[in-house]
């Protein structure tokens, strides 16, 4: 005999775990329906799918991908501030890949080496793609060590790699920007299915991710181990493991987001490459309803969803024409905002009116 | 062997000060032996004068660390400070208002986030970090790009050389020398370690650090006034903030939004290095000079190797962290397992105090940074020599160039007289300042400060490159000014093209930029087409 | 009976209930002015709620608190602070970080034109701590002495910074070496000639009957007591703290009977020397199947450091552990329940309940961690385990879904035994499991256990209230002081074992 689950009232829409995000993508959307002429325009061109939602998603893509793998740091109540770094190291992974030669040149300045043909790859691209992932998860595990076996603070420990991370994608390339023209390579970031590919990347991740943590004990054991990690030890949950797979799982996510990164601006560079990125993703999950520095419950829609918000912010004010520059702003005051709503103080009164309501409803 | 442990004990709180300061040394000594340019007394002083305001900066950021926090909006504070005191000048504002002006707005900003943090208990991670992202979007809306700055008094406190009494000739105005901003900074250190050692401000804000939060909760069982003094400590740390980008304004010159980026993190491994945890409740605002002083020195170090690429920087500092902060684990670790001992004592457990001396080496967190920095350092050697193949790119002898400010108004001028692209070539390590300028007709004019040159090409190959310019793509409107990086030998670009009636304009594009892929090609096919400059004058 | 005149603290009727727990039951308690008055009773007897009140870290729903013969309202810590109540914790909450002299004077430092004056701390400092005939380096970080020394210098702020008129100690013996406890006791003595009234709060015995003048007795959240030490036998003490069953004999003392025949003669789990250094003297014990065994003895006498042995929580530095005649090598909590081992711990809050997960997450957590991370049970698998318990155990809660933070300690309780049943073990060490709970559900515990024992699962039975032990157990350890003392038989009397436990080293 099943138990009872309670039937949808507006109490429980209030509660929801992704009330907050979808609120915030809604408030958006609507502010571009007001303000913006044309933006959920949508126009089919040469097969592809074009416009400004498109544009979100497409752009949204490193930063949902990154966030996604964030979610589960952040739930063992950890965080990972190397990501970027670690995008940054796949790309140059990938790029020395594709034309090792580069390694042994020495240039003027920096001016960049130009890999001209498009068909041209010193590795299969398979390979490549595979390789860098290694790369990533490599960091991701160097991370996870620090902070399972070390016993080290997590934002202290991954500091670390962020600082010293960038020095070391710099190296691999030799200082050198590469520029790819390899076509395969640059679907990746660039290529079209209708919609653009990109996009099918961030599904198929996020389909993985949810298989891998729900339809698993994972997802349950990383929960357990943010809430109470004496409660997880009492009941043999292995808290070391599980937190060495969050890291290096976000590791993965981020060397995805690095690849992607790289492909769709064609050039490893490692300077610039997911640079500040790790705040966005940080940003997403925190929207999405995952707590940062307790961790526990998490949501992976929600970190998604945050992540579309933070890129639909960041297109509706290039759209009313505020400067890529002052975005910034736009984001600080969202942070603060949604802080606030997840504060205790705004929930007790968002629950003392959802409870009036729901009475009335009740009452009618 | 009791008093011995004591007396370990006792001295044990200066341990991570002093390996610092041996570290910084070592470092030192090292560096005069392998490389007769740093034999020069004035070496030493140059690490100060280049670092005045990252000292600042970690002054307050170290009392925030103490306090059990951390301020990750000091480099965004920074920046905003550089643009809103220049824009002021501009505007002919009173150089010494504008100073007291900007240190009120830090001392605001400080207060706006200490409240955020004590009271609507957001987390002090994310609540700088919004402030930070903030102050550089509030820079973007004051002035998009650059604004340089005139002001007489600041270019007095920029280029004023304090000779050092003793080693300085003061009739011939020859030696070794500091600049007001180092003083200034030292003046703010000393001030700040007073505040710490001295003040009832300064002795609750170590009460309230470390412990994994439950001194916190122990100071205010004592009565001390935790929530005035969190507020406080962060309107010190805006303080700072706003002081060092007063300093950093002066020492560039100019105010923008891409100034200091990244320098919260330089700060914070300063502060790291120098030996204060960053759980809080320990270390000293000394550490943090030596902390400053060794980033100061890898940089240098590694220029004057000049076979290395600026980036191990980065990777030395970030190796150098993990050592210090295994070093402080296992600080925390010996005194957590004396009590422990001590207390098991009587009820049982044998004298485990003689093991404990012999262990602290062997944990592993010491082990394994050590290896890391001993991995660095032979991969340095490694690529070290593998660079020594010489090569125009790699003859850096000297300290990083300062790059010189772009001629926009004579670009512009420039453009207006007819070149269709005026493209201008700063830095690198033969420190540099080409602009050249490409006309309609083919002719090609380029001016290296010391020579000009001039090419003539065909009306054609213009034609030809203003096209592919286009075709690559960059000639939109989602083009704007970019950012700016500390980067010992890039070059850095300005480039303006006129073409279908228009002109764009890219300007302080450098090593480390977020243009879209094709910039670069365009910069290598203007290269290609641009005459060389025969050897000449420095 | 209380008098203003001689009592400087008189707390009346005072009441005090949490979501399912009644933890004081109108409790009367007077402090006399200049004593040293012991407050005594085991786990859940309500001390650290009559404390916390009086100290102001709670309120009281009903009762009066009368100071120096004036009704008070305690706010807040601070608040008891500024009215001559100062605490000293084992926790010792000081900051290690700073240094002796400055944990005495912080917020207080002498000044010297607008600055702290260093030499001027150390010295009144030096002069503070010889008030209490203590003398030591005022300079070196007090997290570099001993828990004795700390709790000296807490000690010392009270007095001093606090003028406090009323001190109490929680605990403060508890990590003292025999040494610094005689230390402490000198320092005591010395205040309550000086006029300060102690309150000191331990589970040694021993110490209450070397330094306390009175002793309060409390059991159950209700008052048993206040007497003379002078006057009172050791073992009068122990039959109060502990209780008599004056109850009639129940289903459960016959199911007891009937169930002690199913025990098989294997032994299921042999303990062979083990032991924790600083934790536990090494002992022996032997399990058999479908046998419950209490473990019995005061607070701090070990049975958690047993239970936690067991269970592989802590590896032990001493002997070896056989289960079903084949040696143990993995001592962890997985390794524990893979072959069949369960612990349900003591402290439900913190080692135990997942809080915000809900009460079916908390039920099969254990269970799916036996299975590893892949083999996950279906959603519909474990809603099925999860009514199946709640059902079995009558856990009060609307759904399964409830996130069990919702729910009483004493549901709690049973999800978290449902829990470790859940795995199906054949060891089952219950830590405390009513500890609590209503009396009802006791009783369904009890016998619970006692069915599952016929069913052939063994179990080892802590707790505080020795009848409880009694009733349900077929053979009862007695601890003692961190070591197993021996064994009786379950039908034997508690005055026997109340005999063992009193009899002391000296």
């Amino acid at each position: 005999m099943k138990t009872l689950r309670p039937s949808i009232n507006l109490g429980r829409v209030v509660e929801s775990r992704l009330f907050v995000p979808v609120l915030a993508l809604s408030v958006i959307l609507l502010f571009d329906l007001v303000f913006v002429r044309g933006f959920f325009n949508l126009e089919m061109k040469d097969g592809h799918l074009y416009g400004s939602l498109i544009d979100i998603l497409r752009n949204s893509a490193p930063t949902v991908v990154l966030a996604i793998g964030m979610t589960l740091v952040i739930a063992t109540g950890g965080v990972d501030l190397s990501v970027g770094a670690i995008m940054a190291i796949a790309g140059s992974v990938a790029c020395i890949l594709i034309d090792p030669r580069i390694v042994g040149l020495n240039l003027q300045g920096n001016i960049t080496a130009v890999v001209g043909d498009p068909t041209y790859s010193f590795a299969p691209i398979p390979v490549v793609i595979l390789l860098s992932l290694l790369a990533a998860v490599a960091c991701g595990l160097w991370n996870g060590l620090l902070v399972s076996f070390g016993r080290i603070q997590p934002m202290v420990a991954t500091l670390i790699l962020m600082i010293a991370g960038r020095g070391i994608a710099q190296l691999i390339t030799n200082s050198i920007k590469i520029i790819i023209f390899n076509d395969s390579f640059a679907y990746i970031g660039n290529g079209f299915i209708v919609l653009p590919f990109s996009l099918f990347i961030v599904v198929a991740l996020f389909v993985g991710a949810w298989l891998l943590t729900r339809r698993t004990a994972i997802g349950l054991f990383v929960e357990s181990v943010g809430i109470s990690f004496r409660a997880s030890l009492y009941s043999g949950i292995n808290e070391k493991m599980i937190k060495l797979f969050a890291y290096a799982f976000c590791g993965f996510c981020a060397g995805v987001a690095g690849l992607i990164s790289v492909s769709s601006i064609r050039t490893s560079d490692a300077n610039q490459i997911g640079l500040y990125t790790e705040l966005d993703a940080i940003l997403a999950v925190v929207i999405g309803g995952t707590l940062l520095g307790t961790g526990g419950r998490f949501s992976l829609l929600g970190s998604v969803i945050g992540g579309l918000v933070i890129q639909a912010t960041q297109t509706s004010m290039y759209a009313i024409g505020v400067a890529a520059s002052a975005i910034t702003a736009v984001k600080a005051v969202m942070v603060i905002s949604v802080i606030l709503l997840y504060s205790q103080q705004v929930q007790d009164l968002v629950r003392k009116g959802a409870g009036r309501l729901g009475r009335k409803q009740a009452a009618a | 062997m009791e008093t011995l442990s004591l007396r370990l004990a006792n001295k044990r709180k200066f341990l991570p000060v002093g390996a610092t300061v041996t570290l910084f040394a070592l470092a030192f000594l090292a560096g005069t032996l392998l490389f007769p340019a740093m034999r020069d007394g004035q070496s030493f002083f140059n690490l100060f004068i280049t670092t005045p305001f990252l000292l600042i900066l970690v002054v307050g950021e170290g009392l925030v660390i103490i306090s059990g926090g951390i301020d990750l909006s000091v480099s965004g504070l920074v920046a905003l400070t550089t643009v809103a005191s220049a824009a002021l000048l501009r505007d002919g504002w009173d150089p010494w208002v504008v100073i007291g002006l900007m240190l009120a707005m830090g001392l605001v900003f400080g207060a706006v986030i200490g409240l955020f943090i004590t009271y609507l208990k957001v987390q002090p991670f994310i609540a700088t970090l919004a402030g930070m992202w903030l102050a550089r979007g509030l820079c973007y809306i004051i002035s998009d790009s650059e604004i340089r700055i005139y002001n007489p008094l600041y270019k007095l406190l920029a280029g004023t050389r304090i000779l050092i009494p003793g080693l300085a000739d003061p009739t011939t105005k020859k030696g070794d020398y500091v600049t007001i901003l180092v003083v200034v900074a030292l003046v703010v250190l000393a001030v700040g370690m007073y505040i710490a050692h001295y003040t009832r401000f300064g002795r609750t804000i170590y009460a309230m650090g470390g412990n994994n939060g439950q001194n916190e909760q122990s100071a205010r069982l004592m009565g001390l006034r935790v929530n005035r003094a969190k507020v406080q400590v962060y309107m010190l740390s805006g303080f700072c903030s706003a002081l060092a980008g007063i300093a950093y304004s002066i020492y560039v010159g100019s105010g923008h939004g891409t100034h200091a980026t990244g320098m919260e993190l330089t700060t914070i491994a300063a502060v790291v290095i120098g030996g204060m945890a960053l759980t809080g409740g320990e270390g000293y605002l000394l550490g943090g000079l030596f902390g400053v002083l060794i980033t100061a020195l890898i940089q240098s170090l590694i220029q004057y190797n000049g076979q290395l690429s600026s980036w191990w920087t980065s990777i030395v500092i970030g190796a150098l962290m993990l050592v210090f902060i295994g070093v402080q684990g296992v600080l925390a670790t010996l005194n957590a397992r004396q009590l422990t001992a001590r207390r098991l004592g009587g009820a049982g457990g044998g004298s485990t105090a003689a093991g404990l001396r012999r262990r602290p080496w062997r944990d592993r967190r010491v082990l394994v940074g050590a290896a890391v920095v001993v991995a660095v350092l032979v991969s340095m050697q490694v690529v070290g020599a593998r660079n020594a193949a010489p090569g125009p790119g790699n003859s850096g002898t000297g300290p990083a160039c300062a790059i010189k400010p772009f001629r926009q108004d004579h670009a512009a001028e420039l453009m207006k007289a007819g070149a269709v692209i005026a493209y201008e070539r700063n830095g690198g390590s033969g420190c540099v300042d080409e602009l050249s300028a490409i006309y309609a007709d083919g002719r090609i004019v380029a001016d290296n400060g010391t020579q000009t040159v001039e090419k003539k090409a065909s009306p054609a190959d213009v034609q030809a490159l203003l096209g592919s310019i286009n075709d690559l793509g960059w000639f939109t409107d989602n083009m704007y000014s970019t950012s700016e990086t500390q980067c010992g030998q890039c070059f850095t670009y300005y480039t303006a093209v006129s073409y279908a009636g228009q002109v764009k304009t890219v300007k302080a594009v450098d090593g480390g930029t977020a243009v879209p892929a094709n910039y670069w090609l365009v910069t290598a096919k203007l290269s290609a087409i641009l005459p060389t400059f025969g050897p000449g004058p420095q | 009976m209380a008098d203003p005149a001689t009592d400087i603290v008189v707390m009346e009727s005072i009441d005090k209930s949490f979501p399912g727990v009644h933890a004081l039951q109108k409790v009367n308690f007077a402090l006399a002015r200049g004593e040293i008055h012991a407050l005594v009773g085991e786990n859940g007897a309500g001390k650290s709620t009559l404390i916390k009140i009086l100290t102001g870290a709670e309120r009281p729903d009903s009762g009066t608190i009368a100071l120096d013969g004036a009704q008070v309202t305690i706010r807040s810590p601070l608040h008891a602070q500024s009215l001559g109540i100062s605490t000293v914790y084992q926790e010792v909450n000081l900051c290690p970080n700073l240094t002796v002299a400055e944990n005495l004077l912080i917020g207080r430092q002498p000044t010297k034109r607008g600055h702290v004056d260093w030499s001027a701390v150390n010295a009144r400092a030096r002069e503070i701590l010889r008030g209490l005939d203590i003398e030591i380096d005022v300079t070196r970080p007090l997290g570099s002495y001993s828990i004795a020394i700390q709790q000296m210098a807490a000690i010392a702020r009270a007095l001093v910074i606090s003028s406090a008129k009323v001190l109490v100690l929680d605990e403060p013996t508890s990590s003292l070496t025999v040494h610094e406890t005689q230390q402490l006791f000198r320092v005591m003595r010395k205040l309550k000639g000086e006029g300060i009234s102690i309150v000191f709060i331990t589970h040694f015995l021993d110490q209450v009957y070397e330094v306390s003048d009175r002793v309060t007795v409390l059991r159950n959240g209700a008052l048993v007591g206040t007497y003379e030490t002078v006057g009172l036998p050791r073992l009068t003490l122990i039959t109060l703290m502990l209780g008599r069953s004056l109850t009639e004999l129940d289903d459960i003392t016959r199911h007891k009977a009937e169930s002690s025949q199913h025990i098989g003669t294997d032994s299921l789990l042999e303990a062979d020397g083990i032991g924790l250094v600083g934790s536990m003297a090494p002992f022996d014990l032997v399990l058999h199947a479908g046998e419950v065994v209490g473990l019995a003895g005061l607070l701090g006498s070990g049975r958690t450091e047993m239970a936690q042995l067991l269970f592989g929580i802590d590896k032990p530095t001493t002997g070896s552990l056989t289960m079903d005649g084949k040696p143990v090598r993995k001592f962890s909590p997985i390794g524990s329940i893979e072959r069949g081992v369960a612990l349900c711990p003591e402290d439900r809050k913190a080692d135990g309940i997942v809080a915000d997960l809900t009460v079916r997450e908390n039920i099969i957590m254990a269970m799916q961690a036996s299975r590893g991370w892949f083999r996950h049970l279906s959603t519909g698998e474990q809603y099925r385990i999860a009514d199946t318990y709640i059902k079995l155990l009558k856990i009060a809660t609307p759904s399964a879904d409830q996130p069990i933070r919702n729910l009483s300690g004493g549901n709690q309780q049973k999800v978290i035994l449902a829990r470790w049943l859940a795995t199906k073990p054949r060891l089952l060490i219950l830590d405390e499991p009513t500890r609590g709970i209503d009396v009802g559900t006791k009783a369904d515990i009890q016998k619970l256990v006692l069915s599952l024992a016929e069913e052939g699962m063994s179990c080892v039975f802590i707790s505080s209230e020795l009848e409880e032990v009694l009733r349900t157990s077929h053979r009862i350890v007695v601890l003692r002081d961190r070591a197993k003392v021996t064994e009786f038989p379950g039908d034997v009397d508690d005055q026997a074992i109340m005999r063992v436990i009193a009899e002391s080293e000296a």
